[in-house]
């Protein structure tokens, strides 16, 4: 969600606070069903059971509203109607992460009541409800209450369980919806992908309804081994609110990785701690529902990406949040894994020869005048280890496999808590220039990335997620040329002006 | 006094070529939604500065007004804190334009494509070839004929883009879809009066037919992510799916008829 998006979502939920449900203009669920059959049918079906068009292609699918199940409401955990004012939230700004979007700008303010009465129906739901979230007192965010959320949401596994040590996913065990749908555990340091936002007091509100339809429960609920006390939810909300991270949050502007040029050798691990001073570049992933056989249901959605270079070699290193390390035959892996598993993998398109002009190769592995260099890692069996393949494609029925070692190509990964990273390394120049690119420096280098989640509903083959074309450029060294440059003409301008000053005072004013 | 005060001459000259700047960054930013390339930008204005000086010039007093204030600046014993400035202010602005044109630029390179070239006269799909030019919506004419079999071809169109469409072109047809942020260009807004709206529905057959990949040259076809769609629906479904994008956004096909 975009910093102004966030403003205004505070400014409404402040709004709402401030007015209580009195800002709710009734809605008329006869008004709300004509805008529905025009817009909503097409997913959430005609019936209001989530059996549109699209609901084998979406995952969330469309919300079953005769389950009643609300994901973003505020009232108590007990009772399963939602405010009026939550729906229409939902309506009008829409659930990022999913199919679901606003409408604010299509529908007029009171088209979105009128939905939210009809929507409502679906469920029965006649009154509002009778509780609501108890807040008590908000605790301001500090490094304090950061720290004590830290430990509650580890202690006992509270929240680990699901979403893994570092918030980002990686459960310990599988998940699902009430509609049979395989549900992924939020990735906590992704807050653009909650549905709600992660203001801490949507947290807030989320931990103590828990969310419905999935298996992410209430934590007020006092029934609940895990319970834990209003003041206990707030240190957990901003300590969930602190985990955003922000070097794997999508920049649109940032569509070069700048690779910097360093003395001797590159670094060989993953783990490398010259990595920490180059720049990250991260970008969206989609499915591949372009050509071949398509694949919608992606669990992944970032890869950020850094590179170094010397004066023989260029390094990459590419790292995604993967909440499941997919290793085939290994039994905590295959448990994890929609069956069939398959590996995980991570590939870098490049052009072979570096385009002068516009015009590069197809970005869907490229075509017959213009082929692709594919760098493909995968992550390895039980009993094979991870491999790194180099392929020389024109289009993807054109695939010529190569052998990856004859070229110096070489690859490294390491999986840790719900992130995979791999290194890959490749000479800058080798002897087939006709077959695999020649790195230059100082040029913009179209590249492209894929990957894949092997545990997820069968990714594999042409079954992935992946970018269009972005650049890689190999920064050369500036050096101090400019510099002394710039001083040279800033000091040829000051000769040149006092030239004139004292050529024109000499002159005996006409 | 009676003179009119006037605004001076150079700074009347200094006023209109900033004016002139702003109004393109504003006509191109903000009207039409697309950054002006900057090598394009200082081109115009090197030619907007070049005209205006030589109307400024174009008589003796014209141009001695214009110098005036400049020869004053340097010969006159009481501007003698101000030349000082400007002596700093000038060769430091100099300097400073020098290194930023010779520290290599990091950023993308601009890349250039006609959204809407010009179709072919004939293209081939699905196995055989089409006439654009005599091409027509199979099912247009229900609109007026058969009011309830158009409302059904509709919805059969609509089912075919929510599977299919949605994610790129959005679920409100404004080219944002869940993955549209993930693509560039971008997937186009039907909702927009600059896209279908503005095109025939041959146009677009030929379009949803062949995909990015069937564009000419000059639209950047290896960049499109706009799938080839003969590969995966009918020519009917095809036909289908117009009807529901003109529907849906309230537009009406171009046609030969109203030109
Ligand atoms: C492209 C498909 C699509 C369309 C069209 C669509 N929705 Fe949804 N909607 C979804 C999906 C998917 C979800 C479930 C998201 C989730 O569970 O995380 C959803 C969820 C919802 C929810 C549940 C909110 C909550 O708190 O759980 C509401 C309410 C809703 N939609 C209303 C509407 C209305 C009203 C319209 C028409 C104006 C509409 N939707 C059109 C896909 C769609
Ligand atoms: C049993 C598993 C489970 C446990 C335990 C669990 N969660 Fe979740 N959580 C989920 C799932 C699954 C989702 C995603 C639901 C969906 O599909 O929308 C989720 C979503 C969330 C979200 C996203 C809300 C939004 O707006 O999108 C937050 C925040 C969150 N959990 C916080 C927590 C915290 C904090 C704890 C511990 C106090 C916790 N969760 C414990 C399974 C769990
Ligand atoms: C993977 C994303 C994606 C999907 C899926 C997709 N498109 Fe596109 N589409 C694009 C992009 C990107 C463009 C703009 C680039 C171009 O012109 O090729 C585009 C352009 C178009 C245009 C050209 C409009 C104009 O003004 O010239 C039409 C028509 C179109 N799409 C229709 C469809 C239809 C119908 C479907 C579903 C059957 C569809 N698209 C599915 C990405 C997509």
């Amino acid at each position: 969600m975009s910093s102004v998006n966030k403003i205004a979502l505070l400014a409404f939920c402040t709004a709402l606070f401030m007015a209580g449900s009195a800002a709710a203009k009734p809605g008329t669920a006869a008004k709300g069903k004509e805008i529905y059959d025009k817009r909503c049918t097409w997913c959430h079906g005609a019936e209001g059971d989530g059996g549109g068009a699209a609901k084998d292609r979406l995952n969330p699918p469309p919300r079953d509203f005769t389950s009643g199940n609300y994901k973003i409401r505020s009232s108590d955990f007990a009772d399963p109607t939602p405010n009026d004012d939550d729906v229409f939230r939902m309506i009008r700004d829409g659930m990022p992460g999913t199919a679901m979007p606003g409408w604010s700008d299509l529908l007029a303010e009171q088209d979105m009541w009128d939905l939210v009465a009809y929507v409502k129906s679906f469920a029965k739901y006649e009154k509002p409800p009778a509780k609501q979230v108890e807040y008590g007192t908000q605790i301001a965010s500090s490094a304090e209450s950061i720290e004590k959320g830290k430990k509650l949401f580890e202690d006992g596994d509270r929240c680990v369980e699901c979403h893994g040590k570092t918030g980002k996913g990686s459960a310990s065990k599988r998940l699902k919806g009430d509609a049979g749908e395989r549900t992924w555990p939020r990735n906590l340091t992704k807050p653009w992908t909650f549905r709600g936002s992660n203001d801490p007091k949507d947290i807030y509100t989320r931990i103590s309804t828990g969310i419905a339809g999935t298996e992410m429960p209430s934590f007020a609920d006092p029934k609940s081994k895990k319970k834990l006390t209003d003041e206990e939810r707030w240190h957990v909300a901003n300590y969930v609110a602190s985990l955003a991270k922000t070097d794997k949050k999508v920049n649109a502007e940032n569509t070069v990785i700048k690779a910097d040029m360093v003395e001797g050798e590159l670094p060989n691990t993953p783990e490398d701690e010259r990595w920490e001073k180059t720049t990250p570049t991260t970008f969206y992933t989609v499915p591949q529902i372009i050509g071949g056989e398509r694949y919608f249901t992606p669990s992944n959605d970032t890869i950020t990406v850094r590179a170094m270079y010397n004066n023989k070699m260029v390094a990459m290193l590419l790292e995604w949040d993967d909440r499941t390390k997919s290793i085939p035959g290994d039994d905590n892996a295959e448990k994890l894994a929609d069956a069939p598993i398959a590996e995980d993998g991570v590939a870098v398109q490049l052009p072979v020869v570096i385009p002068h002009e516009m015009k590069k190769p197809y970005f869907g592995m490229g075509d017959a005048a213009n082929p692709v260099n594919i760098w493909h890692w995968k992550s390895g069996t039980k009993d094979a280890a991870e491999t790194i393949n180099l392929l020389s494609s024109k289009g993807f029925k054109e695939i010529e496999k190569r052998d990856a070692a004859g070229v110096g190509l070489k690859a490294k990964a390491i999986y840790s808590d719900g992130t995979w990273k791999v290194i890959m390394t490749r000479p800058l120049t080798t002897s087939a220039a006709d077959k695999d690119i020649q790195f230059v420096e100082g040029k913009f280098i179209p590249v492209a990335f894929a990957a894949w989640d092997g545990s997820n509903n069968g990714e594999k083959g042409s079954k992935h997620t992946m970018t269009t074309w972005y650049w890689l450029l190999l920064k050369p060294a500036t050096g101090s040329k400019p510099l002394i440059t710039a001083l040279a003409i800033a000091g040829l301008f000051l000769g040149g002006l006092l030239w004139w000053a004292r050529s024109a005072t000499k002159k005996p004013a006409a | 006094m009676t003179q009119k005060r006037r605004i001076p001459r150079l700074l009347q000259l200094a006023l209109i070529v900033i004016g002139v700047y702003f109004s393109f960054v504003l006509v191109f930013d903000v009207a039409l939604h697309q950054l002006i390339p900057k090598s394009l930008l200082t081109m115009y204005m090197l030619f907007v500065v070049a005209g205006v000086m030589m109307v400024f010039t174009f008589t003796e007093e014209g141009a001695q007004e214009l110098v005036g204030p400049i020869k004053a600046l340097v010969e006159d014993p009481s501007k003698k804190m101000v030349r000082n400035i400007v002596f700093v202010i000038v060769p430091l602005l100099a300097g400073y334009y020098t290194y930023t044109k010779m520290v290599p630029s990091f950023e993308a390179p601009m890349e250039l494509r006609t959204i809407h070239p010009a179709p072919p006269g004939k293209f081939k799909a699905f196995g055989k070839s089409f006439n654009l030019t005599t091409l027509e919506n199979p099912y247009r004419k229900f609109q007026k004929e058969d009011p309830a079999k158009f409302a059904e071809l509709v919805k059969a169109g609509g089912n075919v883009y929510i599977q299919n469409c949605q994610y790129c072109h959005g679920d409100k047809l404004d080219g944002r879809g869940p993955y549209a942020s993930g693509l560039n260009p971008t997937p186009l807004n039907f909702q927009d009066v600059g896209t279908i709206a503005q095109l025939q529905e041959s146009f677009l057959f030929w379009r949803i037919a062949t995909g990015g990949p069937g564009l000419p040259a000059e639209a950047a076809p290896w960049i499109s992510s706009m799938p080839v769609w003969q590969n995966f629906l009918t020519e009917d479904e095809i036909w289908k799916v117009i009807l529901f994008l003109y529907d849906y956004t309230g537009r009406s096909p171009r046609s030969w008829a109203n030109e």
